[in-house]
């Protein structure tokens, strides 16, 4: 509702917020709210209040609406479902009929004689039209659902014969029956055998170095290690020693504690302060590293220092094929007891960990 | 137009109120109600009134237009009333010409009409307000 319609105009008004409540309703009730101001300036107010028109456009619907039921009523009462002009006048004189209207004492009369009529003919001859300001469209705007086709609107064949073809069609199979998925990857057969070559080779590659290091690290010191480092091949070098498989008892010499003093000794303050009685002994008499050990080994174990770095070693190229046969043979005499399956499998495992590891020396 | 249920008149009386309602109904047509049809024919659709025939709409419009213009009119001398019964000696002008349309005179001209209309002049935060500070709880 546009004050603009409205030639009155607003007064000040002293009202508070009243929560609206919407109803469907709105739209009627504005427009209203729009004749009744339009009446009300025709009488010759200036300004109104806001309340009072909304309280006025409520009235007039009101009566119309009080209107439509008593003309119902006395359309019904005779046996009737559609009005005519007597239900309307005989809905206008009870609505008007507390103040009296001219002819109503009158048993025997005829309707179109009524006073009513008579005030209303009144009314249109004398007052002057006041139209509308404006052309509303019909409303209440009601939407047609959209209704599922029938089997003859369809074109479709009802699949019995007892199902009649004015019926809604059926609903598509795949939304009950079984809805087809398409795979979207592309298979490229020969790719993925490629693929599959591949990681077959790197399996192998890695099981193969493992198996160096393994008998490189097994048989004590035979062999030559290219890595560039002093010391006995017993050293646990560029490899993590805890992945490493266990050495069965006794095979090796326990004697890395006598390396570190070889290799470090003076070089760092911790390998110092543990070495210190060994020292001292060294300095009183010659270097007897069997003895020491012994005794060392009742007394304080230093702490084995393990050297863990990315040294680069081609494991393959690097030894020779004789070599590698004897490496096999050792290897397999060892390893007699247990199962040759099951520790190709942990190897395979273990590889597999290491295969970052070992790509990098690759 | 479906044929009248008068009651008891001869057939003169009858051709007069045949042409008597044709006329008044012919006249409807020529008057255009302030109320707009639509609006009219949307309520009376909702309270049950089945007509398809747009001069008893028409008469509805009319009816109501004139029952709001009754209770207009009655306010508007509520209003004048109220304007002229004080009367300032200071002012040169006669009255004041600003007609203002409020709830007073509103519900003062439609409870002639049999509509109660009671319209609360303010509202209070609580209910003390408003009263006397002794009567009041601190």
């Amino acid at each position: 509702m546009s004050d603009g319609n409205k030639d009155s105009g607003r007064g000040q008004q002293i009202s508070s917020k009243k929560s609206r409540l919407s109803g469907g309703d709105d739209f009627g009730r504005a427009i209203a709210k729009i004749a009744v101001a339009q009446l009300c300036e025709s009488t010759g107010f200036h300004y109104s209040r806001r309340s009072a028109i909304d309280a006025l456009g409520e009235v007039a619907v009101r009566y119309i609406c009080d209107l439509g039921k008593s003309a119902s009523f006395y359309a019904n009462l005779a046996g009737r479902t559609g009005c005519n002009v007597f239900d309307v006048i005989q809905g206008i004189q009870d609505l008007d009929s507390w103040r009296g209207f001219s002819g109503a004492s009158g048993v025997q009369r005829c309707l179109v004689n009524s006073g009513v009529v008579r005030e209303i003919t009144q009314f249109v001859s004398t007052e002057e039209e006041i139209p509308f300001v404006q052309p509303i469209p019909r409303f209440p705007v009601s939407r047609m659902p959209k209704h599922a086709p029938s089997f003859a609107q369809a074109g479709e064949e009802p699949p019995g014969e007892h199902i009649p073809d004015w019926l809604p069609r059926l609903p598509d199979p795949h939304t009950y029956v079984h809805t087809s998925v398409w795979n979207k990857r592309d298979t490229d057969v020969k790719a993925d055998m490629v693929e599959l070559a591949k990681r077959r080779r790197k399996a192998e590659r890695s099981l193969l170095s493992l198996q160096q290091r393994l008998a490189c690290n097994g048989t004590a010191g035979f062999r030559p290690t290219k890595d560039g480092h002093v010391g006995n091949g017993n050293q646990v070098v560029n490899d993590n020693p805890l992945l490493a498989s266990p050495l069965p008892y006794g095979e090796k010499q326990v004697s890395e504690i006598a390396s570190p003093l070889k290799a470090y000794s003076g070089k760092r303050l911790s390998v110092l302060e543990t070495f210190v009685p060994v020292i001292k002994a060294a300095k009183v008499g010659s270097l007897d590293f069997n003895t020491n050990e012994r005794k060392l080994l009742h007394g304080i174990r230093p702490t084995v220092q393990f050297k863990v770095g990315t040294v680069k070693k081609s494991v393959a190229a690097s030894l020779p094929s004789d070599t590698l046969i004897a490496d096999k043979d050792s290897w397999s005499l060892k390893y007699d007891e247990k199962d040759d399956k099951k520790k190709r499998a942990e190897i395979i495992f273990r590889a597999a960990i290491d295969k970052p590891h070992e790509l990098a020396q690759l | 137009m479906n044929s009248s249920s008068s009651s008891s008149m001869g057939g003169e009386g009858r051709h007069d109120d045949d042409s008597g309602l044709t006329e008044f109904l012919s006249s409807l047509m020529d008057y255009t109600p302030t109320i707009p049809d639509e609006l009219t024919e949307h309520y009376l659709g909702k309270s049950g009134f089945h007509c398809p025939d747009l001069r008893l709409t028409r008469l509805v419009s009319v009816a109501t237009q004139k029952f709001m213009l009754e209770v207009a009119n009655d306010a508007l001398q509520h209003c004048k009333a109220r304007q002229a019964a004080p009367v300032k000696d200071k002012s040169k002008q006669p009255k004041e010409k600003r007609l203002v349309l409020t709830m007073d005179d509103l519900s003062k001209s439609l409870q002639e009409y049999g509509v109660n209309l009671k319209h609360q002049e303010y509202f209070a935060d609580n209910p003390s307000t408003g009263m006397e500070p002794t009567s009041r709880e601190e």
